[in-house]
């Protein structure tokens, strides 16, 4: 049984010619997979898209700096592990420069925003290839193997990337409900003005939000990066996803984060059993825009408009 | 306002009159070179249509070339279609007119606007480049399907043949300069100012009687449909259709035309396409992956220097000259 | 009763667990002028909202020449015949005022008076060319009440239409409606009590969400109660 190959844009490999129970169960942790992935990636989105109102179509690149930073760290001879805690380094990097640089100059402008995002992401594309040359790269995963799971036997790299995607999920809930900081950005979100007023520094928990969130979507490169085509373009299909989980899940909570990438990661899997994965992912955006028509301030937002 | 107008027919008099010198002192291959650089132009005009009227950027545009395209490869290729490059053609249209609709159905009505219709446009055309290069019993796949023939019927007595170059080059010429004269009148005209005053406030229009969802809609459709006719055209004059047509890499370009030339001018968009990629042929010589991180660059350098494109540079001269701060 | 035009019977609304409006009634006839007032925060443009449609009411209903709109799309309640002013000057900055009124009038189903007209009617006869973004402010509120007036509405609502005016202006507004009184129904949302007296209709007075009293307006302004609320003594 080999893993088919799988397009960048989906991580979940699948084993192929399943019984039922394997099948299900199988199916369900593919899914599993590609949704945790869509949490991480769609978070930074739903703090620069969803909050802060930023569209930053080089989000996806922080993906791809992340993947690449794995790479990087194997081929000079360091650890997987290693790799995965340069990724969300590399990526929260990429993401300070960028709202330093460009970003935060462009708050009250969104066209310009998209189109100077936009150039930086072609930039750190063609950065990326012109450094490491043309071609996929290889990275390859810290545990080689299968664990039998009664039903099934699966990926064990892919067991431990769902469990790392769920406890990061669970340190960004802790971080942002309990602790001082998560209370600012909370206070800068709802009210911007009124934070100012009551003396917190609303540029900078913009700026420290921006590269947390640029930081998860780095880690999320650096998990998948075993499971994806590392290329330099890689990241584009994440982007559009990412923006998918944000704008079908509604923006402003984790629960809409969830049910997005639910949404967006479930069908996804679903579909790629049974057509090719470009129709598939036309489904997705199709039932995306239906959904949106249908309930315009996302899935999990109780009143539809 | 008159002025302006004034002014615009001013300069579309001369790029015509422009156009129809040329041909006397170019050679053939010059003028494949502007015949092709033209219709990419009028592509740009399609997109400046919707960007430059309602303020709402589609940044998957390149769908709509690539399915006209497409579209007018598989009519012209089908022997058993009679007429197949008139057909081709009005195919291209409606195909690409009939997707716009659709999507822009469920966006409009659904409230989708700004950054967010940006967003989904962005994967509509991500998932058409895909749907080329996966859906190869039909597209051809990644090498796209070859040997189109170039536009050629015979119509109530109307002959035409474009497989020469200065024939194909008049066509083109004209249909580039009656479309964007076109455009220019609807976006000038009622339609245009009920567009403007979306733009400025889409709640008060909707108050006062319009339905404001059902004017972008049709705005849309015309500038895909347009998209669609400049993608059809296109393909003749290559000879091939490959998936790069409906991708990213030419969405973000015809972004970029738009933007340099000066969005909302219709004029500006096809310039600055002829004159970008006449520095891309000659940046692309020297080493092809270049240009596309050059075009990032462009793009970082229209929003903080240049945000009303390079016809802007004039006006800023002429305030300077007049002793005035250039307005923001 | 067959001249009634718009008709809120016992209308309430609830958000969360506020009750922001409860037990209304309104009733507009043809052609007939009203104010609603308040001090700030009694309910006067949440009231508004739902005599629009804009917002539908948890208890009671609203009904305009017997028809449920609440919920309608914005076009649709406008091509019914109903104009609204809003609170925040909406006129449309990039147009000049001539094509901000020619705007307006391709929205009416059927536009009868010409543009010069309208320009004479809100005072903006030598304006016609300029930008309406460079208009002064109460400029931009006349403009608008001429945007509604070229839909050629059956109802007139306006949201505070004298909002940051002048004294002058204030008076020359209420001028403005009284030549137009007779032609259409107008219900105007106010605080200012010298444009409402101006006005001298019939008044409904809101406070915290409820009517406090309704009537001619010279009947109200001698109101004790009515008097207390305003100075804050309620």
């Amino acid at each position: 049984m080999r893993p088919k190959a799988c397009s960048p844009a989906c991580a979940n490999a699948s084993q192929v010619l399943p019984d039922t129970m394997d099948f299900v169960v199988t199916t369900l942790l593919n899914a599993l997979t590609l949704i945790s992935i869509l949490m991480l990636v769609g978070l930074g989105l739903a703090i620069s898209f969803g909050l802060m109102n930023v569209t930053n179509l080089a989000h996806g690149e922080f993906v791809t700096v992340g993947a690449f930073a794995v790479y990087f760290v194997q081929s000079v001879g360091g650890s997987f592990w290693l790799g995965l805690l340069a990724a969300p380094i590399a990526g929260a990097v990429v993401g300070c420069i960028l709202e330093f640089a460009i970003i935060r100059h462009l708050y009250s402008r969104p066209v310009s925003t998209v189109l100077a995002t936009w150039g930086v992401s072609l930039i750190l594309q063609q950065g990326l290839e012109l450094t490491f040359g043309l071609g996929a790269k290889p990275v390859t995963p810290p545990i080689e193997g299968t664990l039998d799971l009664f039903f099934t036997v699966y990926p064990a790299y892919r067991l431990i990337l769902i469990a790392i995607a769920m406890l990061t999920l669970l340190g960004v809930v802790l971080l942002i409900s309990r602790t001082s900081f998560g209370l600012d950005i909370r206070t800068v979100i709802q009210n911007r003005e009124m934070a100012e007023g009551v003396g917190i520094n609303t540029r900078r928990t913009y700026a420290i939000a921006f590269t947390f969130g640029a930081a998860i979507a780095g880690l999320a490169g650096g998990l998948v990066a075993p499971l994806a085509i590392v290329l330099p373009q890689m990241g584009v299909n994440y982007l559009a996803n990412a923006f998918f989980v944000v704008i079908v899940g509604g923006v402003g909570s984790i629960g809409g984060l969830v049910a997005g990438s639910v949404f967006v990661g479930g069908l996804t899997s679903v579909l790629n059993y049974q057509i090719s994965p470009s129709l598939a992912q036309a489904i997705v955006l199709l039932a995306a825009i239906v959904a949106v028509r249908l309930r315009p301030n996302g899935l999990f937002n109780g009143a539809s408009r | 306002m008159i002025a302006r107008d004034r002014n615009w027919l001013v300069i579309f008099a001369v790029c015509v009159t422009l156009a129809i010198v040329y041909p006397f002192f170019a050679d053939g291959y010059q003028l494949t070179v502007i015949r092709d650089a033209l219709i990419f132009g009028l592509f740009a005009a399609s997109l400046d249509f919707f960007w430059g009227r309602t303020g709402i950027l589609c940044f998957g545009h390149a769908a709509f070339f690539g399915i006209g395209g497409y579209i007018m490869a598989l009519t012209t290729l089908n022997d058993a279609i009679p007429l197949g490059s008139v057909l081709g053609i009005l195919g291209a249209i409606a195909g690409a007119a009939f997707v716009a609709a659709i999507i822009g159905y469920f966006l409009f009505f659904g409230g989708i606007r700004g950054s967010y219709f940006t967003i989904v446009t962005l994967a509509m055309g991500v998932i058409c480049q895909q749907a080329a290069v996966s859906w190869s019993s039909v597209t051809g796949g990644d090498s796209g399907l070859i040997g189109i023939p170039p536009i050629a019927f015979d119509l109530g007595g109307l002959h035409v043949d474009l497989s020469q170059d200065l024939p194909s080059y008049i066509f083109v010429a004209a249909i580039v300069a009656v479309v964007v004269l076109a455009l220019w009148s609807i976006s000038r005209g009622r339609w245009g100012m009920v567009l403007t005053a979306i733009q400025d406030n889409e709640v008060r229009v909707a108050a006062l009687g319009h339905n404001a969802p059902l004017r972008l809609l049709a705005t849309f459709v015309l500038s895909a449909a347009i998209a669609g006719l400049a993608g059809a055209l296109y393909v003749c004059m290559a000879g091939l259709v490959a998936p790069d047509l409906s991708g990213l890499l030419l969405s973000t370009e015809v972004i970029v035309w738009v933007a340099v030339g000066g969005r909302g001018t219709l004029l500006g968009p096809v310039l600055g396409a002829i004159a970008i990629q006449r520095a891309q042929q000659t940046i692309s010589s020297f080493n092809p992956s270049l240009w596309p991180l050059l075009l990032g660059c462009v793009f970082v350098i229209i929003v903080f220097v240049l945000p009303d494109g390079i016809l802007s540079i004039y006006a800023r001269l002429k305030s300077l000259f007049n002793g005035r701060r250039p307005a923001q | 009763m067959s001249d009634v035009l718009l008709q809120a019977e016992n209308v309430g609304i609830r958000f969360g667990g506020l009750q922001a409006l409860e037990a209304l009634n309104l009733t507009v006839r043809d052609k007939e002028l009203c104010c609603i007032i308040g001090p700030n925060g009694a309910g006067k443009s949440t009231f508004l909202n739902l005599l629009t449609g804009t917002l539908r009411p948890t208890s009671g209903s609203v009904r305009f020449l017997g028809h449920d709109i609440a919920g309608l799309p914005l076009h649709r309640i406008a091509r019914l015949g109903i104009a609204r002013k809003f609170q925040i000057p909406s006129v449309f900055p990039s147009l000049s005022v001539e094509d901000n009124l020619k705007v307006a009038r391709w929205g009416a189903s059927s536009p009868v008076r010409p543009v010069g007209e309208l320009l004479d009617l809100v005072a903006l006869g030598n304006r016609a060319a300029t930008l309406a973004g460079e208009l002064a402010h109460g400029q931009k509120q006349w403009l608008e009440i001429g945007m509604a007036l070229a839909i050629e509405p059956r109802l007139l609502l306006l949201d505070e239409p004298t909002a940051g005016m002048t004294p002058q202006e204030t008076l020359a507004t209420a001028e403005m409606l009284l030549r137009l009184k007779g032609e259409f129904s107008i219900v105007a949302v106010e605080h200012d009590i010298r444009f409402v007296r101006a006005l001298n209709c019939e008044t409904l007075v809101l406070h915290q969400g409820r009517r406090l009293r309704s009537g001619p307006f010279h009947d109200i302004e001698t109101d004790e109660m009515v008097r207390d609320v305003y100075l804050g003594r309620r």
